[in-house]
């Protein structure tokens, strides 16, 4: 169908592209020797690992199960043997150790599935939102609202990032029937799909099918974000708290219309994913099939090292990642870049006061106040913080923080206040009598009986 | 330091942009104006730009000494703290130094006025700017607050003693006698009127140092609309509710003389008058003393271009700069009361009832 043009909407930052670096290197598959694999790969709880050290994994085999709806199953990535299970930064990694054989223990491919099909096979692949978030793809599907449209993002808002654009122009009948197959499972016929303005290749891509209609971005970071994305090629605006399928849509990424495809017609569990490795500090700049749980030391020494000294080494993309401390973390299901920024590129001034030149508000897509966030926060006054700049319906796209004068910690800000906010919220009433002593300590007893002598309530004096 | 890597939140990359950029950015947006001062009163006008910098710069740097215990220890960190002071300096005081020298009258003399500017610099600096917390926490314009300063406290000896008198704010205006009283009062002769080609080039205009030459402060405009410092339509929407304001109000003595009421042949001549549109370019848009939310900003040009309008209108004198620190003392109860409401807050209020 022929591409139009997406709406505009209120806010956005124009970063440096920097996509050329690695736009023209086609997606090649890095082998790996080892891999960790978290057992923490969705938005919910950790799976339950059921495999032990020493026994023998094939590739594609179940190694956890999904404790609960919003988790995800866990395969191993490569075939070999399980070395050890052990907790890196507080989460349990699966190490594997390849025994560089291609055995692989898929499920068996689906021919012409319906509905309930897709969705179980969905459940069983371990497929998560590509995009970031990591939220179980089979949860989106099985909602039980009424929706009419699916849209695939394909925006690719972040810097750097160009893993799913060449997956795109690779990939594009198998996204195309992905998407088929999601909107299948949820009963939709109108399939969209967003791309930002600076990927013509991959708009044309999709002119050639019939269902699909893309809708061409404008270059407006976060343009890929979910609220905005469904802003801009449907017009809908969606509420604070509410979920996608409440207006109607529900939105994919264009890596998880790969996924369920190969779930589906290859019966592939999510084992690899495409992944950006770029900036300045990398002597390669690439787009890699990488297995989950790769160290991203082998990935770095695969795009031949470091060219400058990196200042700052992020997985995810350069606005909503996070910055790591050294080489030796592994990807996730997740993670859609690895980036080297030099010391030229990376953001790592000290802050200067701020000028209340308004900037971030007028940045922000959520058409929020940081400043008054930071501000409030800084004194310690979350409750000021939330009134005057609505901490809580940020999504930290960052674009506040990138286009700040003063380069203050304004997601740090956020991210404290939203954090003080859940705890208040969480904390139980605290019933304090006049002694200052909490309930509790008055064993049980109710508050009438445990106040002292001559401040219990004086019924029988008012009624006489 | 070199090999360590840096771990924070994201995001990992930030635009080039600084506090110290956009504050050159604006001394570069002024300089067409102080170049256009310079060729037309000579200079004597020079010089008083650069002692009220110097006073500013000065200032700060004492200040800052000061504060750091510069002279602590026989003053043994002072090299330090000089360094420390070079580091941090964000060009804001240079800017408050060429405002301020700006919205002055020059004189033959410059000499004989040369402590009032120093007094005025470090009013503004010292008083309204680094008492409050320096950048970023004035309460109003510290450019704006030493010309009322000044105004309130040299103008009468001045004007009393010589009628020539540089620092004179009172014929500062009315030196535009020929075009803004005739403006104001509908008086004197029609004939000596400035013509609008006049107005806009500053060409045989008295006036303040900056104030004269319009085209000079259009250019400086440009510059900081191109270079997104200042939000292109600020300026406009001022002018625009400040012109049609102040026509109107001028309508009811032109009825009297049997003009029409609604007359937009004047529409050019009271923009191009006195320091308005300097104020609106250079003065109203100043960050620290403007509403940060969008509708804060509309609220606060609409109001503050009727109030310029109205008491120029009854005041007959250049009220600009006053009505400026008037606005920035409501700007705090402005960014109160105009709170933007997130993304899709309205759709969420209507399912909810």
């Amino acid at each position: 169908m022929k591409a139009v043009k997406g709406k505009y909407y209120f806010g956005g930052i124009h970063p440096r592209g920097m996509k050329e670096l690695s736009a023209n290197a086609a997606l090649d598959v890095l082998s790996v020797d080892e891999v960790a694999i978290s057992t923490h790969q969705s938005a919910g709880k950790p799976a339950i690992t059921v495999v032990k050290a020493g026994q023998s994994v094939k590739c594609g085999e179940l190694i956890a199960q999904a404790d609960g709806d919003i988790s995800s199953n866990v395969f191993a990535s490569i075939s070999g043997t399980v070395k050890e299970i052990k907790d890196v930064d507080g989460e349990e990694h699966i190490f594997i150790t390849s025994d560089k054989s291609d055995a692989t223990k898929f499920l068996p491919p689906l021919t012409d599935p319906d509905a309930d099909e897709i969705r179980q096979r969905i459940k069983d692949c371990g497929i998560v939102g590509l995009g970031g978030a990591g939220f179980p793809t089979a949860v989106k599907v099985s909602t039980d609202k009424p929706v009419d449209t699916l849209i695939v993002n394909g925006a690719e808002c972040e810097p750097y990032l160009t893993c799913d654009y060449r997956l795109m122009i690779e990939k594009t009948e198998e996204i195309a029937k992905g998407a088929r197959y999601i909107a299948k499972a949820l009963g939709v016929k109108k399939i969209i799909i967003g791309i930002e303005s600076n990927k013509p290749d991959a708009v044309r891509a999709f002119e050639a099918f019939e269902d699909i209609q893309p809708v061409i971005l404008r270059k407006q970071y976060p343009a890929g974000g979910e609220k905005q994305i469904i802003y801009t090629t449907t017009g809908r605006r969606l509420g604070i708290k509410k979920l996608p399928a409440d207006v109607g849509v529900i939105v994919q990424n264009v890596g998880t219309c790969f996924a369920v495809y190969e779930a589906i017609e290859n019966g592939k569990p999510l084992i690899e994913r495409a992944l950006t490795v770029s900036g300045k500090a990398v002597k390669e700049p690439k787009n890699l099939w990488v297995k989950v749980g790769t160290p991203v030391r082998d990935i770095v020494e695969y795009c031949g090292g470091e060219s400058l000294t990196p200042k700052k080494v992020v997985t995810g993309g350069p606005m909503t990642g996070n910055a790591v401390a050294s080489y030796d973390v592994y990807t996730r299901k997740t993670t859609s870049g690895v980036l080297l920024l030099s010391e030229k590129e990376a953001a790592a001034e000290q802050p200067t006061p701020c000028i209340n030149c308004g900037k971030c508000a007028d940045v922000c897509p959520m058409h929020l106040m940081p400043m008054n966030t930071a501000f409030y926060s800084a004194a310690g006054d979350f409750e000021s913080a939330e009134k005057y700049g609505n901490a809580t319906s940020c999504i930290e796209c960052g674009a506040c923080e990138y286009v700040c004068p003063a380069k203050r910690p304004l997601i740090q800000a956020i991210r404290k206040t939203k954090a003080e906010l859940k705890k208040n919220d969480n904390k139980p009433v605290e019933v304090h009598d006049v002694a200052g002593k909490t309930l509790e300590e008055i064993d049980g007893k109710p508050v009438e009986e445990a106040a002292p002598e001559n401040l219990k309530p004086e019924k029988e004096e008012n009624n006489g | 330091m070199d090999n360590t890597i840096v771990v924070s939140t994201p995001p990992h990359v930030k635009s080039r942009r600084t506090t110290r950029g956009i504050m050159i950015d604006v001394c570069i947006a002024l300089l067409p104006s102080v170049i256009a001062g310079c060729v037309f009163f000579g200079w004597q006008a020079l010089m008083i730009i650069l002692m009220s910098v110097f006073a500013c710069v000065a200032t700060e740097f004492v200040y800052f000494f000061i504060q750091n215990k510069g002279f602590s220890k026989k003053c043994a960190d002072a090299k330090a703290v000089c360094l420390r002071f070079v580091k941090q300096f964000d060009f804001t005081s240079v800017v408050t130094g060429l405002l301020l020298a700006l919205i002055l009258p020059t004189t033959d003399k410059w000499y004989e006025v040369f402590y009032e500017v120093l007094i005025g610099g470090i009013f503004s600096i010292a008083v309204v700017k680094m008492f409050f917390g320096g950048t970023g926490k004035n309460i109003v314009n510290p450019a704006a607050a030493g010309r009322a300063f000044m105004f309130i406290s040299f103008s009468i000896t001045t004007y009393t003693a010589a009628k020539i008198s540089a620092l004179d704010f009172t014929s500062g205006v009315f030196s535009d006698a020929t075009n803004l009283s005739w403006l104001l009062n509908s008086t004197g002769n029609p004939e000596t009127k400035a013509t609008v080609l006049d107005l806009f080039l500053g060409t045989g205009i008295a006036g303040c140092i900056g104030e004269t030459c319009k085209a000079a402060i259009l250019a400086g405009y440009v510059y900081l609309a191109v270079r997104g410092v200042i939000k292109w339509w600020q300026p406009l929407l001022f002018i625009a509710v400040f012109g049609f304001t102040a026509v109107f109000m001028s309508g009811f003595t032109y009825v009297k003389s049997g003009g029409y009421i609604f007359d937009m042949e004047l529409f050019l001549p009271h923009v191009l008058s006195g320091g308005v549109l300097f104020g609106a370019i250079f003065m109203f848009t100043d960050y620290t003393t403007s509403p940060k939310g969008i509708y804060g900003q509309i609220f606060y040009y609409v109001i503050g271009a009727v109030l310029v309008a109205v008491l120029r209108y009854f005041t007959k004198l250049e009220v600009t700069s006053f009505v400026i620190l008037l606005m920035n003392l409501v700007v705090p109860l402005i960014d109160k009361y105009f709170i933007r409401k997130p993304f899709g807050y309205k759709k969420a209020k209507k399912e909810g009832k």
